[in-house]
């Protein structure tokens, strides 16, 4: 029994080795800019385009990173392929954040066309719910408790959004303060979990690699 | 003089290739894993680069692993995997030492 626990905390161990480089935590601060910069965005492109360029921005956060992880980190800490189960987990994982996206943009184009129907803090408490189950499924996935924290933090916002909103003048819905600001928290953790893991793993020599 | 018969000994039976604490370390993580570099290895078990290299040969000549030389744009990169000979002698090691010591007395 207690073989079984060490080879898969073993397995838990490298697989949180292999993607501990802050870089899914700057891509999460930089994605959540998507609540803010449209708003901004919107007087001079229209609210359309102010949200439909958001789309290539994204491919380039994570095509962008994942260049960056194939030529700058895994050359100092190394390239892992996962067993079976891991590859399993994570198979799992991307189903589920596709489910969690369709229902998403199913309930977004609900509220879209059914503005109405949907009043006092019903739209905040769905999109609360939606980030909450697709970022706890991911901490659970991933063997990463740091997305749960991401979870709650991230799934409050909309919510403490509103409150400011409607008590405090914060403009937007409360989205520019609650939204930017955890932005600016997760991409300064990313960056310095990235920094550390740089200065700790430098490039090995290549004559070693032989 | 004592009874004890040599060859019924069963630390005879572990396979001495496996029981060095580096080599079993490296083994470990082969088999929870596709494959792994050099350079994964070596931060994972702090070994040195030539004793890496040492162990590894020493787990290649014995058949345990397959060392997949390649390369990653002009940077040389060797992939580690397990044979499935070594998974069957680790599993027969881990199967063998434990019924050594669930043999021990309390």
């Amino acid at each position: 029994m207690t073989e079984k626990i060490s080879l898969k905390d073993l397995e838990q161990g490298l697989f949180k080795d292999s993607i501990q480089d802050g870089i899914l935590d700057i891509q999460i601060g930089l994605l959540l800019l998507m609540f803010v910069l449209p708003i901004y965005l919107s007087p001079a492109l229209g609210d359309f385009w102010s949200s439909a360029i958001f789309l290539p921005f994204w491919f380039l956060v994570i095509f962008g990173f994942r260049a960056y992880r194939k030529k700058v980190i895994q050359p100092r800490i190394g390239t892992i392929k996962y067993g079976t189960y891991r590859k399993k987990r994570l198979m799992r994982l991307n189903i589920i954040i596709v489910i969690v996206n369709v229902i998403a943009l199913i309930l977004g184009v609900y509220s879209f066309f059914n503005n109405s129907a949907l009043g006092g803090w019903a739209p905040q408490a769905m999109i609360s719910i939606i980030l909450l189950i697709g970022f706890s499924l991911a901490g659970y996935m991933m063997d990463t408790p740091r997305l749960y924290l991401y979870g709650v933090l991230i799934s409050t916002a909309p919510v403490i959004g509103e409150y400011l909103y409607r008590n405090h003048g914060a403009s937007h819905h409360g989205f520019p303060v609650t939204f930017g600001s955890l932005s600016v928290v997760l991409v300064a953790i990313g960056l310095i979990i990235l920094t550390r893991l740089l200065r700790k793993f430098p490039l090995p020599p290549a004559e070693s690699l032989l | 003089m004592s009874e004890h018969n040599p060859d019924q000994n069963p630390l005879v039976e572990i396979d001495h290739i496996i029981h060095a604490p580096a080599r079993l370390q490296i083994l470990m993580m082969l088999y929870v894993v596709e494959s792994l570099d050099y350079v994964f290895l070596k931060n994972q078990t702090g070994l040195s680069w030539g004793n890496l290299a040492t162990h590894l040969g020493k787990l290649e000549d014995a058949g345990y692993v397959n060392i997949i030389k390649g390369y990653q744009g002009k940077k040389p990169q060797s992939q580690i995997r397990l044979t499935s000979q070594g998974r069957d002698a680790f599993k027969n090691y881990k199967s063998t030492f434990q019924q050594i010591l669930d043999d021990l007395p309390d």
